[in-house]
């Protein structure tokens, strides 16, 4: 490879080191197996010169997909089945039955990094790449300590199907280690945690901020939401309007993250939630992460909780179709599934089937924990008082847009 | 050494609904060598030679010549054979009577042919299906022959019985290819034509007898480059899909699409014959179910197999958009073609029309031809149009028909017709 690397997925020119396409989100991660175009050779012989014109005509428009030479041969393949009619996919990604475009690691990736705590992120179907990006850590004994965190790029922002995921994967390696305990007052320990989740917020927003260059017109931003389970307590942090909801088997769900929109200004001003939520401006975030944003620090807040349940961490492609904690505890209810792997993935089907609208990430952990007791939000605060803080901008809200 | 690529020019946003992906895909060999020397069997070349009561003393000198120049051009090794034709086919060379019906060609052999091309006499009619059939005999009595290759020259119209010529056609189909050449203005374009088109060869005329041992030099020449034997196109759709026509589209316009033979439920192969280094551009027009806004699908593989090994692949896709400005565009290849295709179609109607003495008819379709001409800037179609019409508007395609037009001139632009050009730079 003497040329400047290109995508083997659209061809497009790809700078040393990025990990995605920037065209079309192609993981760059590792080479595809066997999907480099190569010429074939039939005989032995001398290759000709590649150069050689073949017409002394050229074609009237450029190729918009050239695929030179062998198809990549058949690789016994460890790729997931098609998601629309269970075919095989086919090496160059389409279904080989019925044509669906496989998505692309960028497109649609599960992480389960134990047996209690999964996550799906997935494309949706109206938008053309996935600006979602999620990281999920959890121990191995069930119950013990799990982080989950979900970043949505604003979609009429540059890059940020890039951004999203470096901010995630930069603000959870902020959240290995356990949250203090702080002096042993609830008060302090709220303050100790809301100083690592500003940290991690702050890694993220550098990680995104990185992702283009200073200039850019439209830099890329992206929300911020995290759930940091330690035993019974639930500690949560965002900004934006990504949300983290406790689902506990058998009683009331609560959405534990606040929104930073337009909608959750309406809704405080006393407009009910389903009229808030389907306006115009519904879907205006007033915080975000990137290089325009002015205020990053997160809302945080824990919870303790006693039965058992499901802490679910995820992005507006799924609330939008199930914004209520109890219209998100239903789906649960409905897709009966046990397995957080499973039900992640439901979810987001759902949400497809709903229309896919946006993006969709579903991270969820399971909590079996002790029976008994009653949920006690120890804290929950916000670091800048958000009356405060949209008065003091004039209210340029970015604005996702859908579709 | 033979290297495929293949390149796909398409616009591949649908409207909600959309159901119609078109696309041309160019296939482009490189390094194809020479015919019979690929290790994948034997080259064979059969000349054969109208020999009938037409051909008059100086057609029949040129013709002499002309096989002549074209054994020269046969590479040492090529099996080959000279059948002349009247109203029976009469193997010329090499003359035996049973066993292997070819020889290999090396300086002795192509001398002794050349030997008895010379002892040619004109006499008889002409039955064209016999020569075909002799030359389907020839090359099955030579298994190792795979690449088989005929040229046919005829000076007259065929005179058999309707439907004999057609069931030697599709005797022949599949076994071998044929170019075809008209010597004089007496003989039939669209009989011919469908012996090209279906033997996967060229037409032409050769109008004066001057010509045509250049043409027949050319002929073998470009044969004996073709280093790869036989190649088909793929297309393989999707479930439920339906594929509305394929066609090759350059360097002349062919229909392929009732050629396809099913490789499996999803995918058919489409022949191509032989190859030497060129680019070939096809059309592939497929109908989809409509999906959602924003999905992605694939609506063709478009490859190349030689026997079952597919060498190349085009991935023709399918993404619907609400956005009007990418879906309704038309690709510029695509455009392109579909107007050459038209004209190729305007031309032979016209001709058609014309001789069937419908001049209203015939003056509105070459009127349109002389317009597509114009608009796809296919030069020679044009200067061939000029010379049965006279052009009053070249853009809204007013034409009228010249008085005394030459046959020779009107068979031109018919055998033509099929040739389309791709547009410079």
């Amino acid at each position: 490879m003497t040329d400047a690397p290109t995508c083997p997925n659209c061809g497009s020119a790809t700078p040393e080191g990025t990990l995605f396409c920037e065209n079309c989100g192609f993981s760059l991660g590792a080479p595809p197996t066997g999907e480099t175009p190569l010429p074939v050779s039939l005989q032995g012989g001398v290759a000709p010169d590649a150069s050689t014109p073949i017409d002394d005509v050229a074609p009237i428009s450029a190729a918009t997909h050239a695929t030179g030479g062998t198809p990549p041969a058949p690789a016994a393949s460890g790729r997931i089945p098609c998601r629309t009619c269970g075919g095989e996919v086919g090496p160059d990604g389409y279904c080989g039955q019925c044509g669906t475009k496989a998505p692309t690691e960028r497109d649609h990736f599960r992480e389960a990094p134990a047996a209690w705590v999964a996550g799906v992120c997935d494309r949706g179907i109206r938008h053309s790449r996935n600006e979602d990006a999620m990281a999920l850590l959890a121990s191995p004994t069930p119950g013990e300590r799990a982080v989950l965190l979900v970043m949505d790029g604003v979609s009429n922002t540059d890059d940020s199907h890039i951004a999203s995921l470096a901010g995630a994967r930069a603000a959870i390696e902020v959240l290995r280690t356990p949250l203090p305990r702080g002096m042993g007052t609830p008060d302090s320990r709220i303050a100790a945690v809301t100083k690592v989740f500003a940290d991690a917020v702050s890694a993220a927003n550098d990680a995104v901020v990185a992702t283009a260059p200073a200039g850019t017109p439209t830099p890329p931003s992206a929300t911020f939401v995290c759930v940091v389970v330690e035993g019974s307590t639930l500690s949560f942090a965002n900004v934006g309007d990504s949300r983290a909801y406790w689902l506990p088997d058998g009683a009331p769900g609560v959405q534990l993250s606040v929104d930073d929109s337009v909608a959750q200004q309406l809704i405080a001003a006393g407009t009910p939630r389903h009229q808030a939520e389907t306006s115009a401006q519904a879907h205006a975030i007033t915080k975000w992460l990137g290089r325009d944003a002015r205020d990053i620090a997160p809302r945080v807040g824990t919870l303790d909780v006693s039965g058992p349940g499901w802490v679910l961490v995820c992005s507006d492609g799924l609330w939008n179709y199930a914004s209520e904690p109890e219209a998100l505890a239903e789906q649960v209810r409905a897709s009966g599934a046990t397995d957080p792997a499973a039900l992640a993935l439901a979810l987001t089907d759902w949400a497809n089937a709903q229309g896919g609208i946006d993006n969709i990430t579903a991270t969820l952990a399971r909590l079996d924990g002790p029976v008994a007791g009653q949920d006690v939000v120890t804290a929950a605060q916000s670091v800048s008082d958000p009356n405060a803080e949209t008065a003091a901008y004039p209210v340029v809200p970015q604005e996702e847009t859908h579709g | 050494m033979a290297d495929f690529t293949a390149a796909v020019y398409q616009n591949e946003f649908l409207p909600d609904g959309g159901t119609d992906v078109n696309a041309i895909v160019t296939v482009t060999c490189t390094g194809a060598g020479t015919a019979g020397q690929s290790g994948g069997g034997s080259a064979g070349e059969i000349i054969i030679v109208d020999t009938s009561g037409s051909m008059g003393p100086q057609t029949m000198a040129a013709a002499k010549q002309a096989a002549q120049a074209a054994i020269a051009e046969i590479v040492d090794g090529t099996w080959f054979a000279v059948v002349a034709g009247s109203d029976r086919a009469m193997l010329a060379y090499p003359q035996v009577s049973s066993g292997p019906g070819m020889v290999q060609a090396d300086a002795r052999t192509r001398q002794e042919a050349t030997a008895a091309v010379g002892r040619f006499v004109g006499s008889g009619g002409t039955a064209i299906s016999t020569w075909l059939d002799l030359a389907g005999t020839l090359f099955a009595s030579v298994p190792e022959v795979t690449q088989r290759h005929a040229i046919l020259l005829t000076d007259g119209e065929n005179r058999e019985q309707p439907g004999s010529l057609d069931s030697a056609i599709r005797r022949a189909t599949g076994v071998f290819q044929c170019d075809c050449r008209g010597a004089g203005t007496d003989w039939q374009v669209e009989e011919i034509r469908r012996i090209a088109q279906a033997l996967l060869g060229s037409v032409d005329i050769i109008p004066e007898p001057s010509q045509m041992q250049a043409q027949f030099q050319d002929m073998m020449r470009s044969s004996m480059a073709r280093g790869v034997a036989d190649a088909q196109l793929r297309v393989w759709t999707p479930q439920g899909a339906q594929v509305l026509f394929v066609r090759q589209v350059s360097p002349t316009v062919e229909d392929l699409t009732d050629r396809r033979v099913e490789v499996n439920p999803l995918t058919g192969a489409y022949p191509t014959g032989a190859w030497a280094d060129e680019a070939r551009d096809y059309h592939v027009a497929v109908r989809v179910a409509a999906k959602a806004i924003g999905q992605e699908q694939l609506a063709a593989r478009v490859q190349l197999a030689l026997g079952e090994n597919v060498v190349t692949q085009a991935l023709v896709k399918a993404t619907w958009s609400n956005n009007s400005e990418l879906t309704t565009r038309i690709d510029q290849q695509v455009a392109h073609y579909t107007g050459q295709t038209e004209l190729a179609s305007m031309i032979q109607e016209g001709l058609a029309a014309k001789a069937a003495g419908d001049e209203a008819t015939a003056t509105t379709k070459l009127g349109r031809a002389v317009q597509l001409a114009a608009e796809t800037g296919n030069d020679e179609a044009t200067s061939k149009l000029k010379k049965v019409v006279d052009i009053t508007d070249e853009r809204e395609g007013t034409v009228r028909l010249k008085a005394g037009i030459a046959k020779a001139d009107e068979m031109a632009l018919d055998t033509a017709s099929t040739k389309t050009t791709r547009i410079k730079k």
